[in-house]
């Protein structure tokens, strides 16, 4: 935390100032082909103050990013704001013209969109595209612009002499004022050490198009410089940036390394964390007051997510921008910001300070959705059914623990590896490299690692799927690579998968009914009567009407596919269910309910699962035993509270501390 | 922690005190519940439901079965034969049970322009049928085996795009100029015009091949024959029928070109391009004589365009301009 007069200082200035974004009972509407208007907003208040973050939380569908639209006068399609008011920095926005909404946007808000992959504009260099911010804003590139108030937070202890202080240090001066740094360092009599540490400081801090002249003369005069001869220096040399400095260095600001090279790079030749900070870049580029963040790191492994999210904390800490963070991560939300608001069915149910909300929620649905978040979670689902109805009286899962020691493994996977061509490459990719573990009855094993660490090609291996370069799979004491026709069929009877993508892997064309009775087709099993009987049992299974029997997989929701989807893979009665990333799509309330039904169907049927997931959160409820893989290795192995307590290793560390909201302490009641 | 829990207890800012709201005005559902009011909807349910809202395939579709029926039973609608040909009656004009009046030759241009529906729509329908079957077969193929099957396929289908359909057409056709039958044709038709649908099938195929939903087959224990019966071929048919029901009207107008360049249909078959191409030389003085075949063809044309214009409306909605 800052310390306690900066944050009273804040807070004096935030009410003095009033709240920078004002939405008042605001409502939208979408109307539909048929002309029907949805409420997709209603009745939704909130305010953001200067300098703060504030978190809409809420599953999709709630109307979150909505509200943000309509803040940005963005809102797609048909969706037009029908009520209420927005109100920024005291003014009326919310019937303003599309042309008077132009010049808002960019200079007073920012964005920064959801999905890096599809943000950014494939044939333009990065530069350019931060370039087109600039010039669409006409930004003055010599000089920084920040509000009054982060001027008056950061430049405490400064006098900032007038608007030439806030000039950039531009690329062409740069050697030059490094060269006579250094003089005016050994001139006060420094020497070795102290002076190389001195200027390898300035040299990482000195960034063209970033530092402005009061930070640079700052620095030299924290090193010792006197302050004549500093300001003196900062004056000489730092006397404005060109466009490219600029640009580079808004994207250095943004954490970008090497930005200048990077800015002539396009961007396929990023990767998804290093695209979210580009946008991040050309979302500030400009220095608005209120930064819209719209679940910015949801398509990013937690460990980039973290990163990506303390940087731009500190980045927006420094600038004085307010932002307004959409996300459906609770945790996340509490872990980031001041305050929360929690939405639900286009309406806000619940607002306050985030660690109040979370320690006490009130409405309900806020008490379902602390209840449900798997990073807020501290233990494993226990089944219901499993001890009675009375889950609460035995809170160590005892069951499994016995069978982890001395049951009798139903998949071993041993020295597994997997390799892959690549295009234009000689040399092979080991996607799975040597990885052994082994899955003992009635117990779970999770797989956890970030994209691209190989646990879905394992997954893919254990289900013959996929033929492995070397190593062996065995299944019940068989190895599965010789299996052929009936006994493959057989393999398959017993093993099942549950896929990550609940809208692809039901055919659309398909009836849930027909999607369910497949398996017991291709198996030849029973007569068409008792087919439809065991569809029906298996509906019930999952806690589906027979109703949905004559739908078709469009008119459900993810979370519903993903039950049709373990209907279909428990048709068969199978000992092993291969689940890849079977819960990453669904909400947390969803994915709640979908790993209390894996976990009671495990409970009742004894099933073996594979548990493949990037989510370690997830991983403490469903999982007796976890493996961490990284780049295809196995980094580590043991069981789930072992991982949790005691991680052997520093990456498993990491994701550990990744996880969103991981530390924040509750007093659930 | 604490102490910044309490400040934010004490102190919280105006506007974002604690707020709860009342629990009459959001009441939960249960999570994920199912709305089992709703119609079941299949993809060809909702398509038909969306055609049948849709005024472009109502007139199409009123218009194509006018034009089925007067080919199946042009008895009906004229007593005439078209073939009577008295050159007494030549370029006369309109007349009680001759409402078009006589060509050059002194036959009935009404009786000709109705039993030319006939020959049209069958060269449509039939090429039509052809071409699909085998771009599809072909696409298929091409798109599920992949590797140097693919290959082969598709630069096969290359070479087949590269030659123009009507000099291709000019070129075989006179091969076998004796032959009176129309599926000559309908079977060079289908001989050039294959590509665009094996093209299409090809993509579809592929894309339908990498969905999930295959691979959650295989692991049920499916083959992959049946993959590509059951579940690719399936999802793949929507952008087959709208690319079907489209280049139907251009095969019409192509039966009617070649019969206007005389390698087309033998003079003895009534068909709307041999008439239209007859009355060019009397344009002048007698423009209706070409008038009604080519009205006749137009309206036949802009009816399958219309249809499949609805058609790829409904099976696929994203095509839609909003």
């Amino acid at each position: 935390m800052t310390d306690v007069n900066t944050e009273n200082k804040l807070e004096a200035m935030q009410r003095a100032n009033g709240p920078l974004l004002e939405v008042k009972d605001l409502q939208v509407d979408f109307t539909t082909d048929e002309g029907h208007a949805v409420h997709a907003v209603r009745n939704s208040s909130f305010s953001v103050y200067p300098g703060q973050w504030v978190a809409i939380v809420g599953e999709s569908g709630s109307g979150k990013s909505t509200s943000a639209m309509a803040v940005l006068g963005l809102l797609p399609g048909t969706g037009h704001v029908v009520g209420g008011s927005i109100k920024l920095d005291g003014q009326e926005i919310s019937g303003l013209k599309q042309k008077d909404y132009d010049k808002l946007r960019g200079s007073k808000m920012g964005l920064v969109p959801q999905d890096p992959m599809s943000n950014l504009n494939p044939v333009w260099r990065i530069g350019s595209q931060v370039k087109e911010a600039l010039v669409a804003n006409n930004m003055d590139i010599d000089h920084e612009k920040r509000s009054e108030f982060a001027k008056a937070l950061a430049g405490e202890g400064m006098e900032l002499k007038g608007d030439d202080d806030e000039t950039f240090l531009g690329s062409k001066e740069l050697p030059e004022l490094l060269a006579t740094a250094r003089q005016a360092l050994v001139n006060i009599g420094k020497t070795g050490e102290d002076l190389d540490k001195t200027m390898a400081y300035f040299t990482e801090e000195w960034v063209p198009g970033s530092e402005t002249r009061w930070r640079v003369a700052d620095d030299l005069i924290k090193a010792g410089v006197a302050d004549d001869d500093a300001w003196y220096l900062a004056k000489k040399y730092v006397i404005g940036s060109t466009m490219d400095d600029r640009i580079a260095g808004l994207l250095s600001e943004a954490g970008l390394p090497d930005a200048a090279t990077r800015a002539r790079q396009f961007p396929h030749e990023f990767s998804g964390g290093m695209r979210q900070r580009a946008l991040i870049a050309i979302g500030l580029a400009c220095r608005p007051e209120l930064l819209i963040a719209d679940e910015p790191t949801s398509a990013l492994d937690v460990t980039v997510q973290k990163k990506i999210l303390d940087h731009l904390h500190m980045l927006t800490d420094s600038l004085g921008t307010a932002v307004l963070f959409i996300t459906h991560d609770l945790g996340l939300a509490a872990e980031r910001a001041q305050h929360i608001v929690v939405m639900y069915k286009g309406q806000v149910v619940e607002s306050g300070p985030s660690l109040e909300v979370l320690q006490h929620p009130q409405h309900p649905y806020t008490k379902r959705l602390v209840a449900a978040a798997p990073s807020l979670a501290s233990q494993r689902i226990i089944s219901v059914k499993e001890h009675g109805g009375d889950a609460k009286a035995v809170m160590e899962h005892t069951v499994n623990e016995s069978s982890l020691e001395n049951g009798e493994a139903i998949i071993t996977v041993d020295h597994l590896t997997r390799e892959f061509k690549l295009p234009r490459r000689k040399e092979m990719f080991k996607a799975v490299d040597d990885v052994s573990f082994s899955i003992k009855k009635g117990t779970t094993l999770a797989i956890v690692g970030e994209s691209g660490s190989g646990k879905s090609t394992v997954a893919n291996m254990v289900l013959k799927l996929l033929e492995p370069t070397s190593g062996t799979v065995t299944y019940a004491g068989k190895d599965i690579s010789a299996f052929k026709g009936k006994e493959l069929l057989d393999f398959r009877r017993h093993v099942q998968p549950v896929f990550q993508n609940p809208y692809g892997s039901l055919d659309p064309m398909y009836s849930i009914y027909r999607s369910i009775e497949e398996p017991l087709r291709i198996h030849g099993i029973g007569d068409k009567n008792s087919r439809t009987a065991r569809v029906r049992e298996l509906l019930d299974m999952v806690e589906l009407p027979e109703s949905v029997m004559s739908r078709y997989p469009n008119e459900l929701s993810g979370g519903q596919r993903q039950r049709i989807a373990i209907a279909r893979a428990m048709a068969l009665d199978p000992d092993v269910i291969v689940c890849d990333e079977a819960v990453s799509a669904l909400d947390v309330l969803v994915q709640d309910q979908v790993l209390r039904l894996l976990n009671d169907l495990q409970a009742e049927k004894g099933l073996s699962y594979l548990f493949i997931t990037h989510d370690l959160a997830v991983v403490r409820q469903i999982a007796d035993e976890v493996v961490v893989m990284q780049h295809g290795k196995l980094v580590e192995h043991a069981t789930t509270d072992e991982v949790f307590d005691h991680p052997q290793m520093q990456y498993t560390r990491d994701l550990l501390d990744a996880i969103p909201g991981g530390k924040l302490q509750l007093g659930l009641d | 922690m604490t102490d910044m829990n309490e400040t934010n207890l004490s102190t919280a800012l105006p506007g974002q005190e604690r707020y709860v709201a009342p629990l009459e005005e959001t009441p939960l559902k249960a999570v994920d519940s199912i709305d089992e009011s709703a119609p079941a909807s299949s993809m060809w349910s909702d398509a038909w439901r969306t055609l049948r809202r849709n005024p472009l395939f109502i007139i199409s579709g009123l218009l194509i079965i006018f034009i089925i029926f007067v080919a199946l039973f042009p008895g009906v609608l004229t007593k005439q034969n078209p073939n009577y040909c008295n050159l007494d009656n030549s370029l006369d004009p309109s007349s009680a049970g001759h409402p078009f009046g006589f060509d050059l030759q002194g036959c009935d241009v009404y009786a000709r322009v109705v039993y030319g529906t006939r020959t049209s729509l069958s060269v449509g329908v039939f090429a039509t049928l052809l071409v699909v079957l085998l771009g599809t077969l072909i696409g298929a193929v091409a798109g599920f085996f992949g590797g140097w099957v693919d290959a082969v396929l598709s630069r096969l289908t290359d070479i087949f795009l590269a030659l123009p359909i009507l000099l291709g057409a000019i070129v075989v056709l006179q091969m076998f100029k004796t032959s009176d039958s129309i599926w000559k044709i309908i079977l060079v038709m289908a001989l050039f015009g294959w590509t665009s649908v094996a093209r299409i099938a090809r993509g579809a195929v592929l894309e339908a091949k990498n969905l999930e939903f295959n691979t959650a087959s295989t692991a049920l224990g499916s083959t992959p024959g049946r993959n590509l019966f059951r579940h690719i071929l399936p999802n793949s048919l929507a952008p087959i029928i709208v690319v079907g029901t489209t280049s139907l009207a251009t095969y019409i107008v192509l039966e009617a070109t070649l019969s206007f360049l005389g390698v087309g249909l033998p003079t003895t078959t009534v068909s709307w391009g041999g008439d239209i191409s007859h009355a060019q030389s009397i344009l002048r003085t007698n423009p209706m004589v070409l008038f009604y075949p080519s009205a006749a063809l137009a309206i036949t044309v802009l009816a399958f365009i219309m249809m499949g214009d609805a058609v790829k409306d409904a099976l696929d909605p994203k095509s839609r301009t909003a």
